[in-house]
């Protein structure tokens, strides 16, 4: 992305900013449905980073939509660290391509974890610590609809997660 | 052994074997183990496929002890203690990386301490000390201050063993026959890490190396439950014992269509079935453990008798095109990578493990009894890791304390 590139016209740039918050806000609140709602049906999430130990770039987790409701449904089968994810998320730019009807965006998070279960509830519940840092690089397509993801890189630059998630983060 | 010892030996016939939990807290037994296991056995390390290229580096912590492995421009793996004879200062700092870099007090090719920029190359001798004439007129020559080289050697997949002992013995009497359920699937053609993650978690080092020994755990995981506890052949798998405290756990086919949204695998290893799942559990805390088309490779770093850091590393063929790493890249992830449907559940269990058993906790016994004619739910390999830790430590690990006491009264 083009971060010198000029501002795009408030109105879409504010749609797609809308759509990544409102994401935030449904992953935060784990309405899982509610955020593949504002996903196409071509809709690609990874989860990537880079290894400066073995010098590669790795995906630690990819799904297409269908991956994502089979793996949101699965959850409740799962034994699972039970405590909150909470994404603070800045975004950064909007790049529009008209041409493609398509929009990218780039966005700064940190997501912390409120704990509950994880370790020890009776001492650690209620504490939050930080569980891991990156960008949201997003593909977006125009429609009537409004913006709708068509593809999410999540980014790490947090690449000791200890227990790790069963969450889309 | 003592005459003591005997009376209380671990698994010696008594209905439910069980080990003490201060082996699992006990900050004294910690760092014995550092001094008469950690410091004396064969380890394995990084995977060779880290250091692709002549004078490419990996560091690492073994026993508290910096080590830096590299490839020699004569290709040949070395492993070195990475510490500046002048001063005790670390040398190589980052995790990996090309000498061929020059480093701000230092010129390429060589290993430089930024302290003092004392130089070394990559067979560890030192080839520049500034200004040594003036300082230490004759009394002291680069010849006297090469680094202390390790025993090290490549094997079993291209994986980097060492040994902090200077006389481990061979490697191979270390490893014995264990690897020889694998060897087909690790030694036929050369091996590439496609995945890295770590984690460090509050509990002892030995809680992970039993759950990596023992699958009656699988009621912990759908995911194992249903593709694998409910399916053929999976009461059938046996465990083998070999000697110096490994152990291996023999293959069933695995349907991993039972759960929802995963699917038979297509690759594989050479000689392994596409859905076959076998493992080799190595003393004092390694495991290989190959699903079909991934092999996942945990090393650990024992920090703390309350603090343990995993490696895990997905590997799978050099010759893969990038589609075929793709798919075993998508394999390994959804189940053994940080967002994987296993290996959070493990890490779980042991984190919960190592609350009940913090240093000073009360003593209780944690049972490894069952006994299943060695199939999948017998607890024989936990067993066996201790009869190796029995052997090692001198101590009984269901009453490890039996012989201070004799020794006090």
């Amino acid at each position: 992305m083009n971060v010198m590139a000029k501002p795009e016209p408030k109105s879409l740039e504010r749609a797609i900013q809308d759509v990544i918050y409102r994401a935030c806000l449904f992953l935060d609140e784990e309405k899982f449905s509610e955020w593949l709602g504002l996903c196409a049906s071509d809709f690609k999430y990874r989860i990537t980073t880079y290894s400066p130990e073995i010098r590669k770039q790795m995906t630690w987790y990819e799904q297409d939509i269908s991956g994502l409701k089979g793996m949101i449904e699965m959850l409740p089968k799962h034994n699972t660290d039970h405590g909150r994810l909470t994404r603070h998320a800045t975004n950064y730019a909007v790049e529009l391509d008209p041409a493609q009807n398509e929009a990218r965006a780039t966005t700064s998070f940190a997501c912390y974890r409120t704990m509950l279960d994880g370790i020890n509830s009776h001492i650690d519940s209620g504490e939050t610590q930080l569980f891991l840092i990156g960008k949201y690089y997003d593909r977006f397509r125009l429609g009537e609809e409004g913006p709708k993801f068509v593809e999410r890189n999540v980014f790490l630059d947090t690449r000791r997660l200890d227990k790790g998630s069963h969450y889309p983060i | 052994m003592t005459a003591q010892m005997k009376t209380v030996a671990y698994d010696s016939g008594q209905a439910i074997p069980f080990v003490d939990s201060r082996i699992y807290s006990d900050r004294s037994i910690f760092e014995e183990e550092l001094e008469k296991i950690w410091k004396k056995v064969w380890l394995a390390t990084v995977h060779e496929s880290e250091l692709p290229e002549p004078l490419d580096f990996r560091t690492l912590t073994v026993a508290r002890e910096p080590i830096v492995i590299v490839r020699g421009s004569d290709n040949i793996v070395r492993a070195f203690l990475n510490v500046c004879p002048h001063r005790g200062n670390l040398i190589l700092r980052q995790p990996a990386g090309s000498l061929t870099v020059a480093e701000p007090s230092g010129n390429a090719n060589h290993m430089t301490c930024m302290f003092h920029a004392w130089q070394f190359d990559c067979f560890g001798r030192c080839v520049d000390i500034p200004r040594a004439k003036a300082g230490y007129q004759e009394r002291l020559k680069k010849e006297d201050v090469k680094l202390r080289q390790l025993p090290c050697e490549v094997a079993h997949g291209g994986f980097v063993w060492l040994s902090l002992d200077a006389n481990p013995g061979p490697l191979s009497a270390y490893i014995g026959q264990a690897f020889d359920i694998m060897k087909q699937e690790l030694d036929t053609e050369p091996l590439t890490v496609f995945h890295y993650h770590k984690a460090i978690i509050p509990s002892n080092y030995k809680l992970w190396h039993d759950t990596n020994s023992e699958f009656y755990h699988d009621y912990m995981h759908y995911f194992n439950r249903a593709t694998s506890m409910q399916q053929k052949g999976y009461f059938e798998r046996k465990y083998t014992a070999f000697p110096n405290g490994h152990c291996t756990v023999g293959s069933m086919e695995v349907k991993y269509d039972a759960y929802q949204g995963a699917s038979d695998r297509v690759l594989s290893f050479p000689g392994m079935p596409r859905n076959g799942w076998k493992m080799v559990d190595l003393f004092p805390g390694a495991t290989y453990n190959i699903r079909g088309s991934s092999l996942r490779v945990d090393t650990m770093t024992p920090l703390g008798a309350d603090r343990v850091m995993i490696e895990f590393r997905g590997l799978g063929l050099k010759r893969d095109t990038p589609d075929e790493q793709a798919q075993r890249v998508r394999d390994h992830n959804t189940i053994w990578g940080p967002f994987g449907r296993n290996l959070h559940e493990d890490l779980l269990g042991i984190t919960g493990q190592g609350v009940s058993m913090r240093p000073g906790s009360t003593p209780r016994h944690i049972l490894h009894g069952r006994r299943e004619d060695n199939t999948i739910h017998d607890e024989i390999g936990m067993r066996h890791f201790y009869g190796e830790w029995s052997r090692r430590m001198e101590r009984s690990p269901s009453d490890p304390f039996l012989n201070a006491q004799v020794a006090a009264e």
